[in-house]
């Protein structure tokens, strides 16, 4: 915590934190049984990530 | 053709089945918890008992809100000057009665000149966003929709 700028996270956390949540959303709204709710909130995080990751890397050429 | 062998043709050719008439009571009281979600996060859920959900979406669109307002992020207000402030208000409201929180809860005011301040405002669009679906899947469920 930074008195001026509040709360500061990295992008990389922002983003963790984002996919977290909604994944932990989308499962429980999305699926009824247990199993298939973790199945469901392991699936979508770990696509959060991949797209996110993978849409940085196609940005990195024209970054600069 | 006399009356009586029209009526009797009437009764002899199958009619179509008339679909029921819709429940009324139901849909309102499906709208009723749609708004009761949209004001109070997770309440439509946990007026139909479904407690997992209720907490998840209460807790999810609470810790968006903190936040986002912790990382300065920009809570639009109705008079915005163009229609991307517009959207944004729009997105914000879908929070609800946590609008107002998050409004109560601004100190520093907003910064999205630095990009903590440009994240938290997302975050604070996302949780209006994800509220507004978690009503709508109240809505659902209560109308009985698979869910």
């Amino acid at each position: 915590m930074n008195g001026l700028h509040g709360l500061v996270l990295t992008h990389f956390q922002a983003f963790l934190l984002f996919a977290a949540v909604i994944s932990v959303a989308f499962g429980f709204l999305g699926r009824r049984q247990p199993k298939d709710r973790v199945k469901y909130i392991l699936w979508s995080f770990f696509l959060f990530l991949l797209v996110g990751v993978g849409i940085g890397w196609a940005m990195y050429p024209f970054s600069r | 053709m006399s009356e009586e062998t029209s009526q009797a043709v009437q009764e002899a050719v199958p009619q179509p089945e008339v679909a029921p008439a819709p429940k009324a009571p139901r849909e309102g009281l499906a709208l009723g918890l749609a708004v009761a979600a949209w004001i109070l996060p997770g309440l439509g859920h946990a007026l139909q008992r479904m407690w997992g959900r209720a907490l998840v979406v209460f807790v999810g669109v609470g810790l968006l809100v903190v936040v986002g307002v912790s990382m300065r992020g920009n809570i639009f207000v109705s008079r915005g000057n163009d229609a991307f402030d517009t959207l944004g208000y729009l997105a914000d409201l879908g929070t609800g009665s946590f609008y107002f929180v998050a409004r109560g809860m601004e100190r520093g005011g907003t910064d999205v000149s630095h990009a903590n301040g440009d994240y938290g405002t997302r975050f604070l669009a996302t949780a209006g966003v994800l509220n507004l679906l978690a009503a709508l899947h109240a809505y659902e469920a209560a109308r009985g929709r698979k869910a």
